[in-house]
């Protein structure tokens, strides 16, 4: 494996306006070629008090964060690659600088996959999307990267390299250390391997679209629900605002995504129900395997990321939203609410409560609506966290919201395992 | 024993006293007698008496019992129903035991968002029954789900033969009250919402064997029943083809609710136990396979598996025809180890867990470490995600057989872990399999998760002696565990 040199001739980060205008880069960039780099580097920061920022494929540059300064940015861009994958056993291990798309697409030779479907797919890299517990629509049905994830190699800050989990789709055996690291914005650890459990390929992939004007938006709610208490199947049930809709299937409407993979007789079946209990005046369209499989790809590539250069004129942010199921409908209604000028793209799941709202427009007013969102979300028991956001305003907009009364957990795991602050300082919740 | 001692009336032990004050007299044990029960759960080759018994009602009074515990000094643990395989209730330490069995309630059913909350002590299968009529289930199903409390699910990530498809316990929990070692009351993702932002504590805790904090509330998430179910009984004469059509029906791309298998000795026992179906007892092996979902896709499904057992010799292969028909041969199943009692007096599970597609050559050893001790060994268990259960049957009354059949089950974990695999899948490490996580466990890897404790729980005060081989401790429990099976 790669050779040894540690660290490598820093390059200068030539990327600077992104840099500029979403932070979390250090002042120089180290791409390792191994692990054993990757805990050389680590080891030396530590004992030298130096700060790294880690990056994947830097979509999610924008993701909080608001230290000024890091010393080095370690990119994991030259961690690719598939080191073992068990077709019977239907798990693989992969390295984690490896995009969505490279592994999605070597699975699929074997007509498997992983069952997780993040935004960025071509960009994002298999270990940030962990870090940042990024999801797609899919999840009602395949979960999350939480369900996903069997076993890990991470590589501590102080250049200890630890294995959690298994490569066993079933493990009980000590703490379930996975789960630290999922989510936990790399602040922890530096995932450096990742052992996932696969899905079959569906043999069959359709969507159903379901539209209505404004006025009928009720009527998506109430199919939602009937679906859900029906014994229907469906893989996403997915509500986009007009914006949205306008955006993708150019239908001023409401528009709730339901998507069946299945074997044929149960998807025809199943978008047969949603027919027969379509709200009256309703659209449907339904479209099937390669046009559902790009539609999705189209959808999973919309929203703003750090690898976007800011506009000028306007500023854009993301907003990730928690809440109860179908509370996510009622917060869609209310975002209606958000003063003019600022525009609204939002979905969410009816069936697993994340919700998304990319909001571009005046920076004030963009400021405002995120309060406006994260206000409606707190009434309701859920929450709003900002992931992209220009890196000037983070200070401004808390990008966690508001600290959980066990806060101090979180702060004993960190001073645990990162007592220097040597990773991602700053980037995750209350300054950790 | 205990009779001389009654009469004399002794001096309370002003600790018990004072938990009397938090719950009041009628809700602690602390007489000898009284506490004989609590000397171990499911697993019974050791015991170890408590301190006392404690019943509290509320979130309050364990928050209270747990601060009296923490500022004292005095070791204490959780217990649900006792039914936990590796030892995690038993009090090593003369534990103050919190039981939660009289927080038993379903708090609330919320269909619209598909979630209840429960109680700690309810009982898993009660959480099913209560929802069924509105045609909603909750799908963790450990075979001990009759009497198992979903705390203790929680503490142990439970799974159970539709795991497969549905996922462990820790996949369905939205949300965790927890008291903490010191007493504090925590509530993780109070509405039962995704993705709460900080670190996943509730991932954590869950799986955490009661070492981390008491669980005292738990949001679940419920499903709807599938439209459609059909099961498959396999029998095979060869172990081999039994075992490789497993992998075959996974590779086929077809993603069953439940595979399960069971060897020759195994199905002797079944049949010997309480609900026998009447399987062959000259077949080598049988599948008990289910595929559920929209019923329009089941038949396929159904088909190909049929196919696939053909194609690997099956002797006989049917359909259940009938739910009366399908639930004698889960009933069959599910009681399958108590079932082994017909067989043979003792017998101690193992729960080792492999890449599915090791299987034939890991059934191997396991007859093989079988040949070598004299013992024993029926196999049954969660074939299609991999999860062995090795159950060595022994007789305690014979001078060395529990040794024996301890060091049978330290070998099949062996033989798991030396394919890759793990030495628990759900039933935990408990005290039981403490030595062999350094099977697959580094001492740094070791020291990263205790660590992770004395986050939670810095003075070791609850549950100590759990889970972690540390050096010194090891070697205390290692003869504790000799001199109890000394004298049994
Ligand atoms: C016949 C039989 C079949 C079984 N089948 C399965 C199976 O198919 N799948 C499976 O996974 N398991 C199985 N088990 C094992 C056992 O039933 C499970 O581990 C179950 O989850 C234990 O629940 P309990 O209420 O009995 O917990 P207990 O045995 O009382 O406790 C288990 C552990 O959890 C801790 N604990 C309990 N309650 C709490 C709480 N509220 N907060 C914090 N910690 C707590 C205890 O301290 C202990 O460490 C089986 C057991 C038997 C006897």
């Amino acid at each position: 494996m790669g050779t040894k040199e540690v660290p490598q001739e820093p390059r200068k980060d030539t990327s600077v306006s992104l840099a500029d205008a979403f932070g979390n880069r250090g002042a120089e960039v180290l791409t390792p070629k191994s692990e054993e780099e990757i805990a050389e580097i680590l080891q030396k920061a530590n004992q030298e008090g130096k700060k790294i920022a880690v990056e994947g494929g830097g979509s999610k540059r924008g993701y909080g964060g608001t230290k000024e300064h890091y010393d080095y940015t370690l990119s994991m861009a030259g961690n690719k690659g598939v080191v073992e994958h068990k077709v019977g056993d239907m798990t693989v291990t992969v390295r984690a600088g490896t995009t969505i798309t490279e592994l999605q697409d070597f699975l699929q030779e074997h007509n498997q996959m992983i069952s997780i479907h993040p935004n960025w797919p071509d960009q994002a890299t298999i270990g940030g999307v962990i870090a940042a517990n990024e999801s797609g629509p899919k999840r009602l049905k395949y979960g999350s990267a939480r369900d996903l994830v069997i076993g890990l190699r991470v590589v501590y800050p102080d250049g200890e390299i630890i294995r959690t989990g298994a490569k066993v789709v079933k493990n009980v055996a000590g703490y379930d250390m996975n789960k630290l690291f999922v989510g936990s914005m790399g602040t922890l650890g530096v995932i450096t391997e990742v052992t996932m459990k696969l899905r079959p390929k569906p043999k069959c992939e359709s969507l159903v679209q379901v539209s209505v004007p404004e006025e009928k938006l009720q009527d998506l709610k109430d199919l939602a629900v009937r679906v859900q208490d029906s014994m229907i199947e469906p893989v996403s049930l997915e509500l986009l605002n007009t914006a949205l809709s306008k955006k993708i299937i150019n239908q001023e409407a409401y528009t709730l995504l339901i998507a069946f993979e299945d074997v044929e007789k149960s998807c025809r079946y199943q978008e047969e129900w949603i027919y027969k209990h379509k709200p009256e005046g309703a659209d449907v369209e339904v479209i099937h395997q390669q046009e559902a499989h790009h539609f999705w790809k189209t959808f999973k590539n919309l929203e703003p990321s750090g690898l976007t250069a800011p506009a000028f004129e306007e500023t854009q942010a993301v907003i990730k939203i928690g809440s109860k199921n179908m509370d996510v409908y009622e917060i869609m209604k209310e975002s209606a609410g958000i003063e003019a000028g600022v525009k609204v793209e939002a979905h969410g799941g009816l069936g697993h409560g994340i919700s998304y709202y990319t909001l571009s427009g005046p920076e004030r007013k963009v400021i405002s609506a995120i309060q406006h969102l994260r206000r409606t979300a707190e009434e309701k028991k859920g929450y709003a966290i900002v992931k992209h956001l220009p890196y000037h305003l983070r200070d401004e907009i808390d990008v966690w919201g508001k600290k959980t009364s066990y806060f101090f957990l979180f702060e004993g795991i960190k001073r645990t395992i990162d007592p220097k602050n040597t990773l991602n300082h700053q980037r995750f919740i209350g300054g950790i | 024993m205990f009779g001389s001692k009654k009469r004399k009336k002794p001096q309370r032990d002003p600790h018990i006293n004072k938990l009397i004050e938090i719950v009041g007299e009628k809700e602690v044990l602390y007489e000898d007698a009284d506490l004989l029960s609590y000397d171990c759960d499911g697993f019974t080759v050791h015991k170890a008496m408590p301190k006392a018994v404690v019943f509290p009602a509320n979130t309050e009074e364990v928050a209270a019992i747990v601060r009296y515990c923490s500022t004292n000094n005095i070791p204490f643990l959780a217990r649900g129903a006792g039914t936990g395989l590796s030892g995690g209730a038993i009090p090593l330490n003369r534990e103050v035991i919190i039981s939660l069995v009289k927080m038993k309630h379903l708090l609330s059913v919320d269909y619209e968002n598909r979630q209840a909350v429960v109680q700690p002590g309810f009982v898993n299968l009660k959480l099913t029954n209560s929802i069924s009529d509105k045609g909603y289930y909750y799908a963790p199903d450990p075979s001990s789900q009759y009497v198992c409390t979903i705390g203790g699910n929680v503490a142990e990530n439970a799974g159970g033969a539709h795991c497969l498809k549905y996922g462990v316990t820790t996949n369905h929990i939205l949300g965790l009250e927890v008291v903490l070692p010191n007493g504090e009351i925590i509530e993780i993702s109070e509405a039962g919402v995704p993705d709460s932002p900080g670190y996943d504590v509730m991932g954590l805790l869950t799986g955490s064997e009661g070492t981390l904090g008491v669980v005292t509330k738990i949001t679940v998430r419920i499903l709807k029943n599938p439209e459609g179910k059909q099961t498959v009984l396999a029998y095979f004469d060869h172990i081999e083809d039994g075992s490789r059509a497993v992998s075959d029906i996974i590779s086929a791309g077809i993603v069953p609710a439940a595979l399960e298998m069971m060897d020759k000795t195994a199905i002797e026992g079944v049949e010997a136990g309480a609900y026998p179906v009447g399987h062959p007892d000259d077949i080598e092996a049988l599948l008990l396979i289910e595929v559920d979902g929209i019923k329009a896709g089941i038949s396929e499904q159904i088909e190909e598996i049929l196919n696939v057992c053909r194609g690997r010799n099956v002797r006989e292969v049917k359909v259940a025809e009938s739910e009366e028909e399908r639930g004698r041969w889960w009933a069959n199943r599910k009681t399958g180890f108590g079932a082994m009692g017909a067989i043979s007096p003792d017998y101690l599970v193992q729960d080792g867990v492999i890449p599915r597609s090791r299987l034939p050559e890991v059934l191997e050893n396991i007859y093989e470490i079988s040949r070598e001790s004299g013992l024993r060994i029926a196999n049954i268990f969660h074939a299609g995600d991999g999860n062995l259960h090795p159950l060595i049957l022994f007789d305690s009354r014979k001078p060395g057989e529990t040794e024996k059949a301890l060091k049978a089950g330290t070998a099949c974990l062996k033989a798991c872990s030396d394919v890759g695999g793990s030495i628990t899948g759900e039933h935990g490490v408990g005290i039981e399999k403490k030595e062999e996580m350094r099977f697959v466990f580094t001492d740094e890897e070791l020291e990263a998760q205790i660590k992770i404790r004395e986050v939670f729980n810095p003075d070791d005060l609850l549950n100590k002696g759990k889970l972690f081989p540390t050096p010194s401790r090891c070697m205390d429990v290692k003869k504790i565990v000799k001199d109890t099976v000394a004298v049994q």
